[in-house]
């Protein structure tokens, strides 16, 4: 595992224990320790956080399939957080900023850092690989979290909507991966 | 009595049958069922998925893509010889088949959605 993909699990696991302590053990209804309005600070700023990640993979990316993914991570996070934030209106809901939030901006400032030293070939598997780690543990942390966590149903019924991209962008990274390790 | 010449009524046989050929052609023309109207057939994209994922159609139908998802999506054939080019949200695409034989397609932007079609 590389030091970005490293760094992106460790966050995700601080957000899972901190959010639900339960989660962590795989315990059974565990209480979620986060409001409505800061689950969905946690989703919007999740989304952010790809969508500058997928920014700088375009600019500093050398294959064309690290780059398309990059251009399609860009689409749909912003696609979310446009809906995300159209049903936050609706509900008259601030999202509030909170730990997790801030735990998962600080892990993105370091992977930003650490994908800025990279070059060529090397950028795209690092950013491939912190693609993989960092959706894994978006995954877990909708599940284990923000899903049963959700209190208001619309909000829970995106979250759940959002869920299958999530998967397919994990699937779709993992396949990349072993795509650019064959030098494909 | 004379008897019947059988050469006699050979010929006579052949002359009725030819002259039943049109009339009996015109009848089958008549009974052959109309072949079917080409039909509409809808495939929901919905949670990353093409539902129904497996597809079989008649040549000259029509298959609409209707996105249901979040993000955008298309419907592009793994040969490459046709494709939805983006598909957004709440959008559709169609396109009427005409070739038979089996046609696999995947989303472009999504590889790991994939579906099958078959046009028989």
């Amino acid at each position: 595992m590389t030091p970005i993909a490293r760094q992106t699990a460790l966050a995700l696991a601080v957000v899972l224990c901190s959010a639900s302590p339960g989660a962590g053990q795989g315990g059974q209804g565990a209480a979620p320790s986060l409001s409505d309005a800061e689950i969905a600070h946690v989703a919007v700023t999740a989304n952010a956080i790809d969508v500058e990640i997928g920014k700088l993979a375009l600019e500093g990316a050398s294959g064309e399939a690290a780059r398309a993914f990059a251009r399609t991570m860009i689409t749909d996070h912003t696609a979310v957080n446009e809906r995300a934030g159209a049903l936050a209106k609706r509900l008259g809901v601030t999202p509030a900023d909170n730990a997790v939030s801030r735990s998962l901006q600080e892990g993105a400032a370091q992977a930003k850092a650490q994908l800025a030293g990279a070059r060529g070939a090397a950028f795209d598997r690092a950013y491939v690989e912190r693609e993989v780690a960092y959706h894994q543990a978006v995954l877990e942390a909708l599940d284990g979290v923000l899903i049963p966590g959700a209190r208001n149903a619309e909000l829970r019924a995106l979250l759940r909507e959002v869920r299958p991209a999530i998967a397919a962008h994990l699937e779709h990274a993992r396949s990349l991966r072993g795509s650019l390790a064959a030098g494909r | 009595m004379s008897t019947p010449d059988p050469g006699r009524s050979r010929v006579w046989l052949a002359v009725l049958s030819l002259l039943a050929v049109p009339w009996a052609l015109e009848a089958a023309t008549w009974s052959a069922p109309a072949p079917p109207a080409p039909r509409r057939h809808v495939v929901e994209i919905r949670g990353f998925e093409y539902r129904p994922a497996a597809l079989r159609i008649a040549p000259g139908d029509t298959v609409v893509w209707v996105n249901r998802d979040v993000v955008p999506h298309t419907a592009s054939a793994t040969k490459g010889d046709w494709d939805s080019g983006s598909i957004p949200p709440e959008g559709s695409w169609r396109r009427v088949f005409t070739a038979e034989g089996p046609a696999s397609y995947l989303c472009a932007l999504h590889p790991t959605m994939k579906a099958e079609l078959t046009v028989r």
